[in-house]
């Protein structure tokens, strides 16, 4: 049998014994106890070593299932809109609500080809404004509104 | 006679004001999020979840199971009139009510939707309350085997019924069955695979997970495709179809209505799939299947009536077992949590007022919908010319404030960032979050059960199989998986998603 790789299935596959690898790892401590009185380690390491042994058998098979390349990834929407949660994430405890509105809307703006400065701005503030009124006055939302 | 004394209680709560209110709030909701491409039910009703703790549980359901239902209705609009789906359950629509629009006969095309719909509902509501009943009488005779044998039976109907590679369902469920083990055991109450992180003693959040997979990474993905949107105009005076085209359509209506309401039953179905299915059988059955894809009535008629019995069909499980068959009644089972109400069939004896109120709600919630579309839907339209640029941003910051609020820490977007990550690596190597989300719920109750299962039977797995109703599940469970395996079953399943 010749190597047709299709990388996307391989991708999975190692994605999938990684995890129960890791979860192994992660419940080895636990107590198993046996199967008439199981301890909080038995079913979690079960499963943990389950999808390691059926990722490696996925990984196995996509070694030979004929060759196929991984999907091209667009990167600017990607890390715009991830930067723009982490950015809600950063800025959010420290600058309060209206700031971090304004600054996500901004940054996740960025992610399609066709953003316009001037509408992308005033569409943040408009958004910053609306969600202020609406979470924090309307629905009583305990977030801060401004640093402080 | 019982009925009528249940569906009079039903309609006692569904039709107090604040009630109605959280109706037509729902359907509003939905029929918004259905209309507008890139925004999903699912998304909304997880960033809404936070919101409904105030509220009392009837208000709470009625109204996250309008967004639902509603979302069945709006996305057909956009399918008709711009040929992009609002909706995954509106997908099929697109082929022949794009179609329609282009001959001229959106108006017919919109209006036979939405009448496809409000039949498919009405009929759907009359479902759920005479089914219910039976269902939750045989659910109290389960016990923990039988419970966990209707779980992996559930679970397996997911992977069968999933879109894409059933073997990647398969890894999808597993890996949402470990990631539900998350936080303390209740049990010992010692905490797993935590890593000392406070956040997850209870868990992987359910909300961060949902907004994550399905809202996030959605949005990450299709900002990377082309954005193509032309509206088709449409005369308002040619909005009735004609008496011909009723008749044409009513028995497409019919079928449609009762492959919804059977598909939406089974774990895994839902909306999409009824829709195809009942596309399918249009299309086969016709007298001249050419028709189809180029404007025929019926092609919107039979997938429109079935998305919306499916989506409602698909609370019965949820009502009656507290099992979800799919990712939104997943969703639901978290609104029922947070209020206290551990869903099971209990619920309709011990919350009747909850129960029978929440599917009074749903006709109502129809009929609004039918107002809400046929006369409005003007002013859905000129939603859509919002371009999506604007759009998107908008739900990144929705996503995230929903998210934070509901743990009022910024732990939980650290979360969704990850889930969000992982959503987009699925979906680029063709794995379907769905199955996912079915086993990350499902994954607590089935070791519960499970444990217990085993603790009663001393150690001794036959315990599944010597129980007769547990065996029954456990062996429709293998003839769907060998169903499933059978080479003539799997091209014949590969076509019916093709379509």
């Amino acid at each position: 049998m010749t190597l047709r790789i299709n990388v996307p299935d391989l991708a999975f596959a190692a994605f999938l014994v990684a995890l129960g690898a890791f979860a192994f790892a992660l419940s080895a401590q636990l107590s198993v106890g046996n199967a008439a009185a199981m301890g909080p380690g038995y079913v979690p390491r079960g499963l943990a070593i389950l999808v390691m042994i059926y990722g490696l058998g996925l990984g196995l098979r996509a070694l030979f299932s004929g060759e196929a390349a991984f999907p091209t990834v667009e990167l600017r929407p990607l890390l715009l809109i991830m930067g723009a949660v982490a950015l809600f994430a950063l800025l959010l405890p420290v600058a309060g609500l209206a700031i971090t509105s304004f600054a996500i809307v901004v940054c996740a703006g960025f992610a399609s080809y066709d953003v316009r400065l001037r509408e992308n701005a005033l569409a943040a503030l408009v958004l910053a404004a609306g969600a202020v009124l609406l979470f924090v006055t309307a629905l009583g939302l305990p977030i801060p509104i401004w640093p402080g | 006679m019982d009925l009528f004394t249940n569906l009079a209680t039903g309609f006692a709560v569904a039709l107090t004001p604040a009630n109605l209110g959280f109706c037509f709030l729902g359907a509003l909701i939905g029929t918004l999020v259905g209309v507008l491409p890139g925004i999903a039910p699912i998304t909304t009703i997880a960033i809404l979840l936070p919101f409904t703790f105030t509220l009392p549980p009837a208000s709470s359901l009625i109204m996250l199971a309008g967004i639902f239902y509603g979302a069945q209705y709006g996305g057909s609009t956009t399918a008709i009139l711009v040929n992009v789906p609002g909706e995954s359950s509106s997908i099929i629509t697109c082929l022949d009510g794009h179609q329609m629009a282009k001959q001229g006969r959106a108006g017919p095309a919109l209006a036979i939707a939405a009448i496809a719909s409000f039949f498919a509902g009405t009929v759907a509501t009359v479902v759920i309350a005479t089914a219910s009943a039976p269902m939750a009488a045989l659910a109290l005779k389960f016990n923990a085997p039988e419970y966990f044998s209707l779980m992996v039976l559930g679970l397996t109907g997911a992977v069968v019924l999933a879109h894409g590679a059933p073997e990647k369902a398969v890894a999808m469920v597993l890996i949402g069955l470990l990631l539900g083990l998350v936080g303390i055991d209740v049990n010992s109450g010692a905490p797993r695979m935590t890593m000392d992180f406070a956040g997850l003693g209870d868990g992987i959040g359910f909300v961060p997970i949902a907004i994550g997979m399905f809202g996030i990474a959605e949005l990450a993905v299709t900002l990377g495709k082309p954005q193509d949107r032309k509206l088709l105009a449409f005369d308002w005076r040619e909005l009735w179809p004609s008496k011909a085209e009723l008749r044409q359509c009513t028995p497409a209506m019919v079928r449609g209505t009762a492959l919804g309401c059977l598909l939406g039953v089974l774990p895994g179905g839902g909306a999409a799939l009824s829709s195809f299915a009942a596309y399918a059988v249009e299309k086969k059955s016709a007298t001249d299947p050419r028709r189809f894809g180029k404007g025929a009535i019926e092609g919107v008629a039979a997938p429109e009536a079935a998305n919306n019995a499916g989506a409602q069909a698909s609370f019965i499980p949820l009502l009656t077992l507290g099992i979800p068959g799919n990712a939104i009644m997943a969703l639901m089972v978290g609104a029922l949590m947070i209020q206290g109400i551990q869903p099971g069939p209990q619920v309709m004896t011990s919350q009747p007022q909850l129960f029978w109120g929440v599917i009074a709600s749903m006709w109502l919630g129809n009929l609004m919908l039918i107002v809400l579309n046929l006369p409005l839907i003007g002013l859905w339209v000129s939603l859509l010319r919002v371009p999506y640029r604007l759009m998107f941003p908008a739900i990144v910051l929705f996503c995230c404030i929903g998210t934070y609020s509901a743990g009022n820490t910024v732990f939980d977007i650290w979360v969704m960032l990850i889930f969000s990550l992982l959503g987009v690596f699925f979906t680029k190597v063709g794995a379907e979050p769905a199955p996912f989300i079915l086993g990350f719920v499902l994954g607590p109750l089935m070791e519960e059960n499970f444990r217990r299962a085993m603790y009663i039977s001393r150690g001794d797995p036959l315990v599944f199989v010597q129980r007769p109703i547990s065996a029954v599940l456990l062996a429709l469970a293998a003839i769907l998986l060998v169903i499933l395996i059978l080479p003539v079953v799997r091209k014949k399943r590969d076509e019916v998603f093709q379509e």
